[in-house]
């Protein structure tokens, strides 16, 4: 399979903690990665990292085989490849919903303004909110922003989206949207990475999940034997507690 | 009826009847003095507190960075200096130190415009750098992961919320400004409060020229505060939005047509 992402013995220290150790896996196209552990885990630095929020103190993370991480690659057009979805949204609080979508194509991608117009209105409607065009993120409901900010990210025709917790800002009647909208991207064959507590989208949408721990993977597998029969003491202690 | 007979109110209308060319004259020079004032004192602002926000770019070599630490030290500097010093000494100072080291002769116009844009562009580089460190940092996280560059960011996103967020502050400088260009009376710039000391001068009516000038004073500062604070309401925008839809029969009722072959829903 067309491999995408390959993080290599990535480490991140802030300060003398260390919160990542050693991280290795890859990311192919069409995956659909839940990264699931406790909270303190390092599972949010590792996407931060991932997408250059935080400089990571070691290792290398490969994007199609190039090392993002050597100094020489334009870090801002990685990052339109490597699109992020915030546990915060991050909507532009100056810009309506369709200005939210449209100003990365046009000030970042250089497209025109009807293209980019078009294509923010095509993503809008796929998250459901091509009605709220009209409307600033403080007129919006959590889950309706979750779903603009989706579409932002998408809207940028990314490779690789991370997902950094989106649903935990979220009242719970409002979490199944914004999961309905990413069970349709994984159904469209999109290469998602997501950290996650919704221990349900990992083992139904997912077809990988990590188990991390203590700033390493502990555990890294299809859902049915990450879930069903898991090798470590800290992933059956983990989801014990969401079993129980 | 000689001035003598008159009494307070009647005093005070002749000073309107007698001087409202001056008066008038005054209070615009006033005008356009605060007005230019703060919008070059902003523009100076925006530039100094942008770049005191400034990180060095990780990648940058040690010439860079340390270009950028010796000009944020000049720019602390002119910023304390110049919060640090009255006005009025600053303006003695530019005024007559050109004319006496460099022999140059600033105008009464060039010399009140180059002192309170220089004063209230210090006040402004802290309020502006204030306003950046307002916004959430969630909002340029947001910006850079979708690829922009640091200066798209700011220009796009941090600065126009920075700028709603420190609306009231510029007022403020307004105001300040309309009343502080008195003390460019020094220099001799004929403004509101050198009108005042030349009629009560001419006239000996202190008591009846101060309330006249006061009033006048009062009234541009009120009516600016009321402007500006229509301005910020409008920054807003409405605290409703329309609904886009493709059913043309809602147009009318206010919703918005968006085109469906671009993606809408029927």
């Amino acid at each position: 399979m067309d491999e995408i992402l390959k993080i290599e013995h990535l480490v991140k220290t802030f300060g003398t903690n260390e919160v990542l150790r050693d991280i290795d896996f890859s990311v192919s196209k069409g995956d659909v990665i839940s990264i699931i552990g406790s909270s303190g885990s390092g599972k949010s630095t590792l996407l931060r990292c991932i997408n250059l929020l935080e400089d990571a103190t070691g290792g290398h993370i490969l994007f199609h085989g190039e090392d993002i991480l050597g100094g020489d690659v334009n870090e801002d057009s990685y990052r339109t490849k490597v699109g992020m979805v915030f546990q915060s949204f991050n909507l532009f609080a100056n810009l309506n919903v369709l200005d939210n979508c449209m100003i990365g194509q046009v000030k970042v991608l250089k497209r025109d303004k009807e293209e980019a117009r078009a294509t923010a209105l095509e993503y809008l409607a796929k998250v459901g909110m091509a009605q709220y065009i009209e409307a600033k993120p403080r007129q919006l409901s959590g889950g309706q922003k979750q779903r603009v900010a989706i579409a932002r990210a998408l809207v940028m025709n990314p490779e690789v989206l991370l997902f950094d917790e989106p649903t935990s800002a979220l009242d719970p009647e409002m979490v199944g949207e914004v999961l309905d909208v990413m069970k349709d991207l994984a159904a469209s064959g999109m290469t998602m990475l997501v950290v996650t507590h919704e221990m349900a989208f990992a083992r139904d949408v997912s077809n990988r999940v990590i188990f991390m721990s203590d700033g390493r993977i502990e555990e890294d597998g299809d859902p049915a034997t990450v879930f069903s029969s898991p090798k470590s003491e800290r992933t059956r202690d983990f989801l014990s507690r969401f079993n129980s | 009826m000689s001035i003598g007979e008159m009494n307070f109110f009647q005093r005070m209308v002749y000073i309107i009847q007698e001087y409202s060319g001056s008066l008038l004259k005054g209070a615009a020079t006033t005008m356009a003095i605060a007005i230019v004032c703060t919008f070059f004192g902003c523009v100076i602002g925006f530039a100094v507190g942008l770049l005191q926000t400034t990180e060095p770019h990780k990648g940058s070599g040690p010439l860079k960075r340390g270009l950028l630490k010796a000009v944020k030290v000049v720019l602390t500097a002119y910023v304390e200096v110049f919060r640090g010093t009255p006005m009025m000494l600053q303006a003695a100072f530019i005024f007559y130190g050109m004319s006496q080291l460099f022999g140059i002769n600033l105008g009464m116009w060039s010399a009140a415009f180059i002192i309170v844009s220089v004063n209230t562009g210090a006040y402004m580089a802290e309020t502006v750098r204030g306003g950046i460190l307002s916004v959430d940092p969630g909002q340029s996280e947001g910006a850079r992961a979708i690829g922009m560059t640091h200066f798209q960011t700011m220009v796009n996103i941090i600065l126009p919320q920075a700028l709603r967020n420190i609306m009231p502050q510029i007022g403020n400088n307004l105001i300040i400004n309309i009343k502080d260009t008195c003390v460019l009376s020094i220099i001799g710039t004929v403004e509101l409060f050198f009108t005042f000391r030349s009629i009560s001068g001419a006239l000996y009516m202190y008591f009846e020229a101060a309330t006249v000038t006061m009033a006048i004073y009062f009234i541009l500062t009120f009516v600016c505060s009321r402007i500006l604070r229509a301005v910020e309401n409008r920054m807003d925008g409405p605290a409703d939005f329309n609904l886009a839809t493709t059913d043309t029969l809602a147009f009318t009722s206010g919703m918005t047509r968006y085109d469906a072959q671009k993606g809408g829903t029927h």
